[in-house]
C-alpha cells in the first residue's frame, strides 16, 4: 500500500542572531492511509515542529515531505493554504475558535473562499456540529460553550472539508479526563472511517485509540512501534 | 460565511476601534466637502453680483493719451488722436447701453449731466435706490443724492437749464460714486443740451452672464468699431473671485492636511490591529486561508469602515456648508453635490490606500509565527 505521508531526511533548524537549535534532525517515516499514529516526546523534543510540518504550516529546512501527491517542500505559499483547506484537518490545543462567531459561523469560516450558497454552508455546519454532538448549540459563542464543546466545534471546523489526513496538537491537553475521552472517541470514530490521524500528545492514557506510537527525542525518532492494524479500508488522499 | 460577512462581524466586535479608525476620513471629508460648498457657493454668488452689475464692457473713443505722472502726482496727459463714437455705431453691437456726459450750469450750479435712454435707467444701473420713479420720460431727470441737496430740489420740482424746465422724477440715495453728484436725463435731451446731436461719450455693453468669454466679446467688439476702445470693466469682481479662490486654496490644504491624518490615523489603527489579530490571522492561514484572502479580509474591514464615514463625512459636510451658507454671504444656499461625491470617493480611496501597508503585512504573516502564539 502506498504510504498516505512520506518523510525523507526531514530537518528544520531555527536561527536567530547566529545561534542555530536543530528542532529535528533527519527524520524519516512513511504513515499509511487509515493509521491511527500517536507521537509523544518530551518537551523541546521536535514533536510540535513535526506535526507543523506535516500540516503544512511551515516548509522544513531539509528533506522531503509528502503527503499524498503533494510535495509539501516545492509547494509555494498559496499551494500549501489550498492544501491545508482540503488535505488536513487541524486540531489545536486551545481550541483557537473565532471569539465573535457562533459555533456554526466557526465551522463555515474554513468555507468562506468556497463558492457555495449560504444554505449549503449552514446545512453541512449543522450537520457537523450534530455528528460531534452539538445539535442545537449552533447559535452559541464560543463563551458560551464548555472546554469540551469549544473543542468539539473546533474537531468540526477541521473535518468541514472532509479531509483524509486529521492533525492534532495536544487535543486533550486543556481537558478534564472525562472531556478528553470523549474528544478521542471523535477521533477514533473518524479513524474508523479509514481516515488518518496524526496525534501529538504527553498523555500516554491516549495510546489505548491507537495503531502506532512514535516517540521523538532530541529531534529524532526514538521509537516506532505498531499497537495494532489500521481499520480495513483506509482513505487515501 | 464568507470575506466580507467575517470582515463585518470583526468591526462589530470592535466598534470603538472601528469608530477610531473611520474618524480621521469623516472629519477629512466632510472639512473638505463643507469648504468646497462653501467655496462653489461663494463663486456662484460672485457670478450673480456680475450679472446684477449690468454692464461689463465699456466701449468709448480711442484716444492715444499718454499719462504723465511721478507717482501719485498726476500731472496731466498728451492727446494724441482722438476718435468719435455716433449713435450709429449703437445699431453695430447689441445690448447696449449709450452714454453721454456732458456739463451743464443749472441754476447757477455746474453740474454734470448724465445722458442716457431713459427707458434703461433701472437695467443700467440696478443697484440704483431712487426716491420717484426711475423710468425717464423726456423732459424729466433724476438727481444725485449731492445734486438734489446742492439745487434744494425733489422729486415733483423741477429746474430751469436756460429757457427749459426739467422735472424732477425722482433722486438717487447716495452711493458714494460720482453719481450722487450729477443730473440723469433722457440722452436726446443732454445731446440737445450739449449741442451734440447724436453724440455718445460711451456705450455700456451688457454681455455679462455666467461664464461669459468677455474677453472674446471685447476683442470682437474692438474689431467692429476700429475707432473705439473696449475695455472690461470686471476689476472689483476679478478681485472677489480671487478672495474666493484664496479661500478655496486655503481650504483645500486644510482638507488635505486634515485628510492625511485621517490616511494616517487608518494606516496606525490597522497596523494595531493586525499586531493584535496575528493569532486569529494564524488561524485562518492554517485552515486555508491564502495571503490573498487574508488581504481581502482587511481591505474588506478597512473599506466598510472607510464608506461609512466617507459617506457621513460627505453628508455632514454638505449640512454644515448649507447651514453656514449665510455667515459667508450667500443669500440663496443650496446643496452641492459634486463635492460631495468627489469627497465620498476620496474618502473610500483614501481608507482602501492606507489599509495596504497592514494588509500587506497581515498577509505576509507566516502561519508559523502566528501559531507559535498559540
Amino acid at each position: 500500500m502506498e504510504p498516505i505521508i512520506h518523510l525523507k531526511d526531514v530537518s528544520m533548524v531555527y536561527g536567530c542572531n547566529g545561534t542555530r537549535t536543530t528542532a529535528l534532525g533527519g527524520i524519516s517515516f512513511d504513515v499509511l492511509p487509515g493509521e491511527f499514529v500517536v507521537i509523544t516526546g518530551e518537551s523541546g523534543s521536535g514533536k510540535s515542529t513535526l506535526l507543523t510540518i506535516l500540516g503544512g504550516l511551515q516548509v522544513p529546512t531539509g528533506g522531503a515531505v509528502r503527503i499524498g501527491v503533494a510535495d509539501l517542500s516545492a509547494l509555494p505559499a498559496d499551494g500549501l493554504a489550498d492544501f491545508r483547506r482540503e488535505t488536513i484537518g487541524f486540531v489545536f490545543q486551545a481550541y483557537h475558535l473565532l471569539p465573535y462567531l457562533t459555533a456554526r459561523e466557526n465551522v463555515m469560516v474554513p468555507m468562506s473562499l468556497e463558492r457555495v450558497s449560504p444554505r449549503e454552508k449552514v446545512e453541512r455546519a449543522d450537520a457537523l456540529l450534530a455528528s460531534v454532538g452539538l445539535a442545537g448549540k449552533e447559535d452559541r459563542l464560543p463563551s458560551q460553550l464548555s472546554g469540551g464543546e469549544s473543542q468539539r466545534v473546533a474537531i468540526a471546523r477541521a473535518l468541514v472539508h472532509d479531509p483524509p489526513v486529521l492533525m492534532a496538537d495536544e487535543p486533550t491537553g486543556n481537558l478534564d479526563s472525562a472531556t478528553g475521552e470523549q474528544i478521542l472517541d471523535l477521533f477514533s470514530e473518524w479513524n474508523g472511517r479509514g481516515k488518518t490521524v496524526l496525534m501529538v500528545t504527553h498523555n500516554k492514557a491516549n495510546l489505548s485509540r491507537a495503531t502506532r506510537f512514535i516517540r521523538l527525542r532530541d529531534g529524532q525518532v526514538e521509537e516506532d512501534r505498531m499497537l495494532q492494524s489500521p481499520p480495513a479500508e483506509p482513505v487515501a488522499v | 460565511m464568507n470575506i466580507r460577512k467575517l470582515a463585518w462581524k470583526n468591526l462589530l466586535r470592535r466598534k470603538s476601534r472601528a469608530v477610531f479608525t473611520g474618524l480621521g476620513i469623516f472629519l477629512g471629508i466632510a472639512t473638505f466637502v463643507a469648504i468646497s460648498s462653501i467655496t462653489s457657493q461663494m463663486e456662484g454668488a460672485v457670478q450673480d453680483q456680475l450679472d446684477r452689475f449690468g454692464a461689463n464692457i465699456v466701449v468709448s473713443p480711442r484716444a492715444e493719451q499718454v499719462s504723465l505722472g511721478f507717482g501719485n502726482i498726476a500731472l496731466g496727459g498728451t492727446e494724441v488722436a482722438h476718435s468719435r463714437l455716433t449713435m450709429e455705431d449703437k445699431d453695430r453691437i447689441r445690448s447696449v447701453v449709450p452714454f453721454l456726459m456732458t456739463a451743464v450750469d443749472v441754476s447757477g450750479k455746474n453740474l454734470v449731466w448724465m445722458g442716457l435712454p431713459g427707458t434703461d435707467v433701472a437695467g443700467a444701473r440696478p443697484w440704483w435706490k431712487i426716491q420717484g420713479r426711475a423710468e425717464l420720460q423726456p423732459g424729466e431727470v433724476l438727481l444725485g443724492a449731492e445734486a438734489a441737496a446742492l439745487l434744494g430740489k425733489g422729486p415733483g420740482r423741477t429746474v430751469t437749464v436756460g429757457s427749459r424746465s426739467y422735472r424732477v422724477a425722482g433722486v438717487l440715495q447716495p452711493t458714494g460714486e460720482k453719481e450722487d453728484g450729477m443730473v440723469v436725463a433722457d440722452i436726446a435731451d443732454v445731446q440737445a443740451l450739449a449741442k451734440k446731436p447724436g453724440a455718445v461719450t460711451y456705450f455700456e455693453v451688457a454681455a455679462l452672464c455666467k461664464d461669459c468669454p468677455v474677453e472674446d466679446i471685447v476683442a470682437q467688439i474692438g474689431q467692429a468699431l476700429p475707432g473705439a476702445r473696449v475695455s472690461a470693466i470686471r476689476q472689483v469682481v476679478e478681485s472677489r473671485k480671487a478672495a474666493v479662490d484664496q479661500l478655496r486654496r486655503l481650504g483645500l490644504g486644510v482638507s488635505a492636511i486634515v485628510l492625511l491624518i485621517g490616511g494616517l490615523m487608518v494606516l496606525v489603527t490597522v497596523m494595531g490591529g493586525v499586531q493584535e489579530r496575528t493569532r486569529e490571522i494564524g488561524v485562518l492561514r492554517a485552515v486555508g486561508f491564502r495571503k490573498r484572502s487574508i488581504f481581502s479580509l482587511l481591505f474588506w474591514e478597512t473599506g466598510w469602515v472607510s464608506l461609512f464615514s466617507s459617506l457621513l463625512g460627505a453628508g455632514t459636510g454638505i449640512a454644515v456648508a448649507y447651514l453656514a451658507s449665510p455667515v459667508f454671504g450667500i443669500e440663496h444656499p443650496s446643496v452641492v453635490f459634486s463635492p460631495a461625491i468627489f469627497g465620498a470617493v476620496a474618502g473610500l480611496s483614501l481608507g482602501l490606500i492606507g489599509a495596504i501597508p497592514p494588509a500587506r503585512r497581515a498577509a505576509s504573516l507566516s502561519p508559523t509565527e502566528a501559531i507559535r502564539t498559540l
